[in-house]
């Protein structure tokens, strides 16, 4: 970490010669930044936009605050199966303090903590994963002696955005499931409580896509601002869409094929999974476009047989019994019924998410009425709130 | 007389760690390791359906 700091201070080595130190060539790097403008929702031309802005500026210092967590968000973001991922995501940002990722420990990493945020006053993206427990006074999650929660209302204070990753952070995520022992709460919350008005971005999943993390740090790098948000403070573009409307089982949910038990015909035959209880009907995701780890199609719950128990959902994941069936938010028609290239291996799941890509595109321009009456309507989601 | 060294955090592992020694004639003659943080899992999964016990057990540690 020191050494990277190092490295920061002196300008100005170009993100682009250091990724080809890396072994990633410029041909590369744009078509991870086509990819993550195509994740975004805007239109193609825009990754060589983010590439020049991530390529021309100095790495964003970023602080990482772990509280009530089990390590799986910071684990499915550095073990992504992208070739160049962990490389990018360690590249792009200049990671100043992460507990599980410093090589100091005890009084030199809050040393360096205490040192970066002077630093960086202002200016550092502050991630926090973890719900914060503010139950007597905090004391179920230390760290250097300190509460979490203290620490999260120091660090951010002075941070430029915070970025929750993680249901815990995002909403209290499994700690606060019911009866809730230790006051789990949300980084979100425990910041308004202390009347912290930094803008706070949530990325909610148990885990979160990891690409949904890494664009919403590429769009604040390119754009300078946090994308468009919800109601919950989650991205609209990977938030925006219930995972029901894009599941490729939706084609059986409404023809009325249901697999009843696991490993009956109807779960051999791969048929909707809403009698095993799926929440799809129920939870905002891209999980069914944006897939998992790259490794081709049906790499997401559903896909492997699994009914989706909500994990993004506040009041659903963690919250309703998993095989309790879903409470459909509402019925709208799904957006395309099979995937672009079915039963085509040979198509690069690169393409796949293109065309789908495309086809959302296409869909947008046709009408723009039609999307609108797939937006969450407010007052449902207050319902879901109490 | 002896010396008391704490390190907190322990980090480059999950969770929160902190170790606590006591340190005399340069030999370490007592130790402590405790976790920081508690979630409660096993409140949590009183009363459930125990068919949806993986969902909180699994997440005890995303390692
Ligand atoms: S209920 Fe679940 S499995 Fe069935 S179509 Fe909806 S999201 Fe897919």
């Amino acid at each position: 970490m020191n050494d990277q700091k190092a490295d920061t201070s002196q300008e100005p080595v170009s993100t682009l010669d250091r990724l080809r130190e890396q072994g990633v060539s410029r041909r590369d790097f744009l078509k991870f930044c086509t990819g993550v403008a195509v994740a975004l929702g805007l239109p193609l031309g825009m990754g060589e936009a983010i590439a020049e802005a991530v390529a021309n500026q100095k790495r964003p210092p970023v602080l990482w605050l772990s509280a009530q967590e089990c390590t799986g968000c910071t684990e499915s973001l550095l073990r992504s199966n992208h070739p160049t991922f962990e490389k990018l995501i360690l590249e792009l940002i200049s990671l100043e303090y992460h507990e599980t990722l410093l090589a100091g420990c005890g009084k030199q990493a809050e040393d360096w903590r205490v040192k970066s945020m002077k630093e960086n006053k202002g200016r550092y993206i502050l991630v926090v994963d973890g719900s914060i427990p503010v139950k007597d006074n905090g004391i179920y999650c230390k760290i250097g002696g300190k509460t979490a929660q203290s620490l999260l209302e120091e660090m951010g204070a002075q941070a430029a955005a915070v970025i929750a990753i993680g249901s815990c952070a995002s909403w209290g995520g499994i700690p606060s499931a019911d009866p809730n022992p230790t006051g789990a709460t949300s980084a979100h919350e425990v910041l308004k409580m202390k009347g912290i008005t930094t803008p706070v971005v949530n990325i909610p999943g148990c885990p979160p896509n990891p690409y949904n993390f890494l664009s919403t740090v590429l769009h604040l790098l390119t754009f300078r601002k946090l994308p468009e948000l919800d109601e919950q403070a989650r991205p609209k573009f990977a938030y925006g869409r219930l995972i029901h409307e894009n599941c490729e089982r939706r084609p059986h949910f409404d023809s009325g094929r249901f697999a009843v038990q696991f490993g009956d015909e109807g779960h051999r035959k791969g048929y909707c999974l809403y009698k095993l209880g799926c929440k799809g009907p129920e939870t905002f995701a891209n999980c069914p476009s944006i897939l998992y780890n790259d490794v081709g199609a049906g790499a997401w719950p559903v896909g492997t047989g699994h009914p989706c128990f909500g994990c993004t959902e506040k009041g659903v994941g963690f919250t309703v019994p998993l095989h309790y069936p879903a409470r459909p938010k509402y019925i709208t028609p799904p957006t395309f019924f099979t995937e672009a290239y079915p039963g085509k291996p040979e198509v690069a799941p690169g393409t796949k998410a293109l065309a789908a890509g495309v086809a959302g595109a296409v869909i947008g321009a046709a009408g723009a009425a039609m999307l609108t009456g797939l937006g969450k309507k407010d007052d449902e989601n207050k319902d879901k709130e109490e | 007389m002896a010396k008391r060294i704490t390190i907190d955090p322990i980090t480059r592992i999950e969770g929160h760690l902190r170790i606590d020694c006591e340190i005399e004639g340069g030999s370490v003659t007592n130790a402590w390791a405790s976790g920081q943080m508690w979630r409660g899992i096993e409140t949590i999964l009183k009363g459930r359906d125990p068919r949806e016990a993986w969902i909180f057990t699994q997440r005890f540690c995303g390692v």
